[in-house]
């Protein structure tokens, strides 16, 4: 499913005088089918009104532009949001907070339930076992436990499990790493390359990490003022640093070594991904010596 | 939920907003006993009371749209009661009658008596947390219950416990909002299906939401912990509240508007 969204504004508080704040400002953005989307932006730049918009949990203004996903146009009054739901899953910041069954199986079915009206116990089983799986679990050992007894990394895995349960075709995460330790996080990222493009065709992902947004997407935004300052590949939104410093944004570090070698007289060519950056450097340095 | 605005402090500069907060606390009470004084049947003294009301609004810089949202959350309370007045009330005179319905003088009367009392009293009530920031309310409640400590009650203790407790509302609710979009977007329906199938579905957010209440409860403990936080012994206070002659200004006119209720009374012959 393409994501297309058309002027899209967006205003909190529209008649109150001192909270009056206009979140998104005529955003137009597409988003094709298997991209590995990343978005980055200062706080209150409008991404995370954006992504609650693309499955409905922050409905669309009157006359204030147009969504529209796959066979889904969220600006039509009969859009039906609990099909688009199950299309599109959604991991909120802070996902582990919002645990509350008996046990791991349950928390997890919940979504199954929901969407699945009439599903067999064995079906459900089966889609549960999958999700656990999928997110790094040992199903028959943590079905039962109960998810309050789980660490922090856990409880996120749980989460995102209970998410991805009704296969949704496109995965959004609303800073998925904040918090979890270098082990945990590394985990994560593995687990998300792992789906993509199987399991779940487009990810869009919310993060502050820009080494992990760099390496990892293959479009990325830049969000400022409700608005898109930028949007290409990793390579065309980070070489031009200085903007995006201006912003109150970071560089992936590959950026950051890039700019430095060329005050210092040698430029290297990478799509600043570490593998090729490493393998462009290399093969400068070697040159040289020759 | 964000349209709940009974109770909100609405920062600004004026006199009343400078009262102290006992003071208005005194004053608010004294105030509800103004309008308790009211008579049924002669509603000049409601004209004082609401006369009262827009002066100090006026004094308090607060914009009058204010007072009506107010007034919103207990729309239901009073409709509610004015309807039972209105319907079952059997005294007096029958004015209406319609199959078994019975309207009768006494009931119109009451009806409107009733809400115009609700109404007042939610007003001046609301006038008090539109002026006073809600530590200043524990801290004044403090001042207030101190001549318990003589019964062991633990006052400050109990400011505390109000002003953690006011403190964290907006918190919660905005935690409240945060879980409901999670679990709506794992398909939850909130909005359809009889009472109980509601109720039910509110577990997976009234759980989370539950365990963040105690999980932070704990952190702010610890962090009170840390700061060698022991009670009520021996503490000082960061903002002392003062007695001024703005305060006596208060009394004079609270006192006024009492005297002002009880003589419109007896003008009309009747003794409270």
């Amino acid at each position: 499913m393409q994501i297309k969204v058309n002027d899209l504004s967006y205003i909190y508080s529209e008649n109150s005088k001192d909270l009056y704040y206009k979140a998104l400002n005529n955003l137009n953005l597409t988003i094709e089918e298997g991209d590995f989307f990343g978005i980055i932006g200062h706080t209150g730049s409008g991404k995370s009104t954006f992504i609650q918009h693309l499955n409905g949990l922050i409905g669309l203004q009157k006359d204030r532009g147009s969504i529209v996903i796959g066979d889904f146009d969220l600006s039509d009054k009969k859009c039906d949001y609990r099909a688009l739901r199950s299309k599109i899953g959604m991991v909120f910041q802070y996902s582990e907070y919002q645990l509350f069954a008996e046990t791991v199986f349950e928390d997890v079915a919940f979504g199954v339930k929901n969407f699945f009206k009439g599903i067999t116990e064995k079906e459900t089983e089966e889609l549960v076992k999958n999700a656990l799986t999928m997110v790094g679990f040992d199903y028959t050992v943590i079905k039962d436990k109960s998810p309050f007894e789980l660490s922090g990394g856990q409880k996120r895995r749980v989460a995102i499990a209970g998410v991805i349960v009704t296969k949704p075709e496109i995965l959004i995460l609303d800073e998925p790493l904040v918090g979890l330790d270098p082990k945990g996080k590394g985990e994560f990222i593995s687990l998300l390359k792992n789906m993509h493009g199987k399991d779940v065709k487009t990810i869009i992902i919310i993060s502050h990490d820009m080494n992990f947004i760099c390496e990892n997407c293959n479009r990325v935004a830049v969000f400022s003022k409700g608005k898109i300052f930028k949007e290409g590949t990793p390579k065309e939104v980070f070489n031009n640093g200085e903007e995006l410093i201006s912003l109150g944004l970071e560089l992936p570090l590959t950026a950051y070594l890039e700019n430095g070698l060329k005050k210092c007289g040698i430029t290297v060519e990478s799509d600043l991904s570490v593998e090729d950056f490493v393998s462009s450097y290399t093969k400068r340095y070697k040159g040289d010596k020759v | 939920m964000k349209d709940i605005t009974f109770g909100q402090y609405f920062p600004a500069k004026s006199f009343v907003h400078s009262l102290n907060a006992s003071v208005k606390i005194l004053l608010t009470i004294a105030f509800i006993v103004a309008v308790f004084l009211v008579n049924q049947y002669y509603f000049l003294g409601f004209a004082l009371c609401f006369l009262f009301i827009l002066i100090t609004t006026a004094f308090a810089k607060i914009p009058f749209t204010k007072l009506l949202s107010s007034v919103r959350a207990v729309v239901f309370i009073v409709v509610f009661s004015a309807v039972l007045q209105v319907f079952f009330n059997k005294t007096g005179k029958v004015v209406f009658s319609w199959r078994f319905i019975k309207i009768t003088d006494a009931g119109v009367y009451t009806a409107i008596y009733i809400t115009v009392r609700i109404l007042l009293i939610v007003i001046g009530a609301s006038l008090l947390t539109y002026t006073t920031s809600p530590v200043e309310i524990a801290d004044g409640l403090e001042f207030l219950l101190y001549p318990l400590k003589v019964i062991r009650f633990p006052v400050h203790e109990f400011a505390l416990i109000m002003s953690i407790a006011l403190r964290f509302i907006p918190t919660l609710m905005n935690e409240t909002g945060r879980i409901i979009k999670a679990q709506k977007a794992r398909g939850a329906d909130f909005e359809s299906g009889n009472i109980f199938k509601r109720a039910k579905a509110l577990i997976p957010v009234l759980i989370p939401l539950l365990i963040s209440a105690f999980r932070r409860a704990d952190e702010l403990a610890d962090a009170m912990d840390a700061r060698c936080y022991a009670g009520s012994k021996k503490r000082t206070k960061y903002k002392k509240a003062t007695f001024s002659f703005r305060d006596a200004i208060g009394f004079i006119t609270l006192g006024g508007l009492i005297a002002g209720v009880v003589l419109l009374n007896g003008f009309f012959g009747v003794i409270v």
